[in-house]
C-alpha cells in the first residue's frame, strides 16, 4: 500500500506545470476567456496546439510504435490533471482516444494523413455518436452507411456534436448492418466536415459552451475512411471509455478551484477586522469541499492505478464517474455560497472574482451527471458488478 | 502508486475471517446481547493466533509497526460484530507507548497485551468536547502525581489491569498508566451494549513513572493517541457499513414482491450502489491516513477526514439498509440491527462527521 506520487511522476507534474506556464500566453489567455473561443478554436488555441505538438506533448497515451509516447495511465492522469488545472481547452477526445484508434486501426491513409496531424496537432475532431433518439441507448443509433463498390455513402443526423465548427474531421458511428442486433451493425467513420453534403445548427448550452446537431446528406467517402473492420466500431466506441470517464472526473479543476477560493476568502474581509475565513460556516463549507476532493483524489488514483495494473474493474470505474459528478455539483455549490452574490457576476463584469469561473463552472456542472453514461447506468452497474444485485428492468 | 495488500496482509485477512466465522454465530452473538459483551474464548484464540501483535513491533512479539494491519484486525471485527471491545486496549495503550516510550515496564506492558492481557485507556470526559485539553487534573508533589477527574467510554475497565488517562498539569498534558486498583469503576449501559465503563479518579497518587512519554512530549502523544483512534474506529465503521451493504445486497437478491426480485427495482438497486460508493469512499480515506500516520505521527486532517466519512457513512449506510430490508432490517431475530447500534456508537465515539468537519475547517483555513 503505498498511496503518493513516485518521484518520475512528481517530476513530471512539475515540467508540465512549467511547460503550460509558458505555454499559456496572455493572448492566449485573452482569446479562452472569450465565450466564442471557450472550448478553443481561434488562432492563438491552434497556435498552442502546434506548438505542442511540435514539443512532443500530444500522444502521451499512443503507441511508441506509432509515434506516441505510451505514457502510463498515472502519467496520462497527471497530464489531465495539470491540462485541466490551467484551463486550457485541450482536445483530449481528439488526440488521446481518437487518434491513437486511427493510428492503430485506420488505413494507410488515415494513418498517414490523419494520425500524423493529429500527432502535430494539426487536426481538431467532433465526435459524432448521440443522435436525437439515440442518447443513452447509443447501440440504437439510426445513421446509416450504406456500402457501395467504392466506398460508403452517409446520410443522418447526430446530437451534440461538439467542436464540429471547428473540426476538421467527424468520427461518426453509422450502422452498416441493418439485420444484425444493434451493437453489432455498427461501423467507425471519418467523415470530412467541409463536404457539402455536411452541415450543422448550433446549438447554444447553459454553459455557454457551443455544441452542435449535425447534418449528413448523402456524404460519399472512400473505403480508407473507415476505421477497424466493417460492424466492429461498437468495440472501438467502447475500448477506452474508462480512460474517458476518468478524464471527465479528474480532481485537479476543482481542487485548483477549492484553493483559489480558499486564497481569496482569507483575504477578503467581512468588517474591520475580521475576514470570510472567521465565520464558522465557512470553515464548514471548505471543510466540506476539501474532504470530499481528497475522496476523489483516492477514487481516481485507484482506478487509474487499476488501470496501470492491466486489471478491469467496471464497478469502480462507475464509482469514480457517479462521485465525482456529484460531487463537482455540491462543491461548487459550496464555494458559491461562501463568495456570496460576488459569485452571480459574470467575467465582464466590474467586481467578479476568479475570473468569474464559479459562474461558470456551476452552469457546465450539471452535464457530467448524464454526459459520458448517465449515472442511472453507472449505478445499474455498480450494483450488478459491485454488489452481484440482479439486473434492473 | 500501490492500492494493493501485500500478500501476508491478505492473508492474515483470510485466516481472521475464518477464525471469526466460527466463533461469531448468530447464536454465539446472541449470547452477548443480554450479557457482558466481551468473548474471552474468541480473544484467547486472537491471542494465540498472534493477531493481537498486528502492527506491533517485532520486538514485542508483534508482526511489525503498521497501522494498516491494525486496520485489518479492526475491520474484519466490525464485518463479524465481534464482541470484543479492543481499540482501547490495542490501538490507544499499545500504539502510544510504543510510539512514545522508552520505559521498559510500560514495554513489557505491550508484550503481556500481545499474548492476551487487557489494559485499557480512559481519554473521553463527560461534558468536554476537546480531549486534547482534559478537565482531568494531575497535580505534581515532588516525585508524585496526584490525579483527580472523571472519564467514561473507557472499554473493558473492569477487566483491565491498568488504565492509561490523560490529564492537565503544570507541565502541560501528560499521558499517565494508572492501575485500576486506584480508581474506581462503574459499568455503563450504552446503545450497542458494550463494556463501557465510567472510571472516577479521587486523588489516586501515582509515581512519576507512570508517565508514559519523555518530558514534553504529553500532548504529542496524545494527539498522536486521538489520531489512531480515529482511524482505527473508522476501520472498524468500514468492516460494519461493508457487512451491512452486502447484508443488503443479499436480501434485495432473494426477497421477490410483485413476482420478481426487488433488488431489480431500480429505486432499490440505486440506494445500493449508493452504500458501495459511501463505503468505497470510506476505504479509500482509511486506507490514506493508515499510511500517513505509520510515518508521520501527526496527521490530524487525515484522520479527521477518515472519522468524517466514516460517521457519515455508518449514518447513511445503517439507515439504507434497514429500509431495504424492511421489517427484517428491525427484527433481532436476523443480524442486521446489531450492526445498526455498532453504526451508531462508531459514528459518535471520539468525534461526529459534524465535529470533525468544524475541526477540519480550522485547520484549513488560516488567518491574517
Amino acid at each position: 500500500m503505498l498511496i503518493q506520487l513516485n518521484q518520475k511522476q512528481s517530476k513530471l507534474k512539475d515540467e508540465l506545470q512549467e511547460y503550460f506556464e509558458s505555454l499559456i500566453t496572455p493572448a492566449l489567455r485573452a482569446e479562452l476567456n472569450n465565450p466564442a473561443h471557450f472550448e478553443g478554436g481561434g488562432p492563438e488555441f491552434k497556435q498552442a496546439m502546434r506548438t505542442m505538438g511540435a514539443d512532443g506533448w500530444i500522444g502521451l497515451s499512443w503507441k511508441k510504435e506509432l509515434g506516441g509516447k505510451e505514457l502510463s495511465p498515472m502519467e496520462q492522469y497527471i497530464f489531465v490533471e495539470t491540462v485541466m488545472r490551467t484551463g486550457f481547452p485541450f482536445p483530449f477526445l481528439t488526440t488521446e482516444s481518437v487518434g491513437p484508434m486511427i493510428a492503430e486501426h485506420g488505413s494507410e491513409w488515415a494513418k498517414d494523413e490523419i494520425a500524423t496531424k493529429i500527432l502535430r496537432g494539426e487536426l481538431i475532431f467532433g465526435i459524432g455518436y448521440s443522435e436525437p433518439n439515440s442518447g443513452t441507448d447509443l447501440a440504437s443509433l439510426q445513421t446509416k452507411a450504406i456500402k457501395e463498390s467504392d466506398g460508403y455513402l452517409i446520410n443522418g443526423q447526430k446530437m451534440w456534436t461538439s467542436l464540429a465548427n471547428f473540426s476538421d474531421y467527424i468520427w461518426l458511428a453509422a450502422r452498416t448492418d441493418f439485420e444484425a442486433k444493434n451493437h453489432k451493425g455498427i461501423s467507425m467513420f471519418i467523415v470530412p466536415t467541409d463536404d457539402p453534403g455536411f452541415s450543422m445548427s448550433a446549438i447554444n448550452t447553459l454553459g455557454d459552451v457551443r455544441t452542435n446537431a449535425t447534418f449528413y446528406d448523402n456524404i460519399k467517402v472512400p473505403d480508407t475512411h473507415l476505421v477497424g473492420e466493417p460492424n466492429q466500431g461498437w468495440s472501438l466506441i467502447t475500448s477506452q471509455l474508462n480512460l474517458e470517464r476518468l478524464a471527465l472526473v479528474n480532481h485537479g479543476p476543482v481542487e485548483e478551484l477549492y484553493k483559489n477560493v480558499l486564497k481569496l476568502a482569507e483575504s477578503t474581509k467581512i468588517n474591520n477586522d475580521q475576514y470570510l475565513t472567521d465565520l464558522s460556516w465557512v470553515k464548514r463549507n471548505f471543510a466540506e469541499v476539501h474532504s470530499g476532493i481528497e475522496a476523489l483524489k483516492l477514487i481516481c488514483w485507484k482506478q487509474t492505478w487499476i488501470m496501470e495494473s492491466g486489471q478491469l474493474n467496471m464497478a469502480e470505474a462507475s464509482v469514480a464517474k457517479v462521485y465525482g459528478s456529484e460531487f463537482f455539483i455540491e462543491a461548487y455549490r459550496l464555494l458559491m455560497e461562501i463568495m456570496g452574490e460576488l459569485s452571480l457576476l459574470k467575467n465582464d463584469s466590474e467586481l467578479s472574482i476568479l475570473n468569474a469561473r464559479l459562474e461558470r463552472m456551476y452552469r457546465t456542472a450539471s452535464i457530467l451527471t448524464f454526459g459520458g453514461g448517465t449515472n442511472e447506468v453507472q449505478r445499474d452497474i455498480i450494483a450488478m458488478a459491485g454488489l452481484l444485485m440482479p439486473r434492473t428492468r | 502508486m500501490d492500492f494493493s495488500e501485500l500478500s501476508y496482509q491478505s492473508e492474515v485477512r483470510e485466516s481472521l475471517d475464518k477464525i471469526l466465522a466460527q466463533q461469531c454465530t448468530p447464536d454465539n452473538l446472541k449470547k452477548f446481547d443480554e450479557d457482558f459483551k466481551h468473548d474471552e474464548q474468541l480473544l484467547s484464540l486472537l491471542a494465540k493466533n498472534g493477531y493481537l501483535g498486528l502492527g506491533v513491533n517485532e520486538q514485542y512479539g508483534g508482526s511489525g509497526e503498521n497501522l494498516y494491519d491494525l486496520g485489518i484486525l479492526f475491520e474484519r471485527l466490525g464485518y463479524h460484530a465481534a464482541p470484543l471491545s479492543m481499540i482501547g486496549c490495542l490501538v490507544d495503550v499499545v500504539q502510544t507507548i510504543q510510539k512514545f516510550s522508552d520505559g521498559k515496564t510500560h514495554q513489557s506492558l505491550i508484550e503481556a497485551i500481545v499474548g492476551g492481557e487487557i489494559h485499557t485507556s480512559a481519554i473521553l470526559e463527560p461534558l468536554n468536547q476537546d480531549p486534547e485539553n482534559p478537565l482531568t487534573r494531575a497535580e505534581i508533589d515532588g516525585d508524585n502525581l496526584i490525579i483527580t477527574g472523571t472519564k467514561y467510554l473507557s472499554e473493558l475497565a473492569s477487566k483491565s489491569k491498568s488504565i492509561l488517562v490523560s490529564v492537565n498539569s503544570v507541565e502541560g498534558v501528560l499521558l499517565v498508566l494508572v492501575d485500576s486498583s486506584k480508581v474506581k469503576i462503574s459499568e455503563l449501559s450504552t446503545t450497542a451494549n458494550s463494556p463501557s465503563f465510567k472510571v472516577d479518579i479521587d486523588s489516586a497518587t501515582l509515581d512519576r513513572s507512570a508517565i508514559i512519554h519523555s518530558y514534553g512530549r504529553g500532548l504529542e502523544a496524545l494527539r498522536y493517541l486521538l489520531q489512531i483512534n480515529m482511524v482505527m474506529r473508522s476501520y472498524l465503521a468500514l468492516g460494519i457499513t461493508e457487512k451491512m451493504t452486502s447484508l443488503i445486497a443479499g436480501y434485495t437478491s432473494e426477497r421477490e414482491q410483485f413476482g420478481r426480485v426487488i433488488g431489480s427495482f431500480q429505486a432499490v438497486s440505486h440506494r445500493a450502489a449508493d452504500c458501495f460508493i459511501d463505503l468505497e469512499c470510506l476505504r479509500l480515506v482509511n486506507q490514506q491516513a493508515a499510511v500517513n500516520l505509520n510515518t508521520n505521527l501527526d496527521c490530524e486532517n487525515d484522520a479527521l477526514i477518515s472519522k468524517i466519512w466514516a460517521g457519515n457513512a455508518c449514518h447513511k449506510i445503517s439507515y439504507s439498509a434497514q429500509h431495504l430490508h424492511g421489517g427484517m432490517g428491525v427484527d433481532k431475530d436476523y443480524v442486521l440491527w446489531r450492526y445498526c447500534l455498532l453504526a451508531k456508537e462508531c459514528e459518535l465515539i471520539n468525534g461526529s462527521a459534524s465535529q470533525n468537519i468544524d475541526r477540519l475547517g480550522l485547520n484549513i483555513t488560516s488567518n491574517q
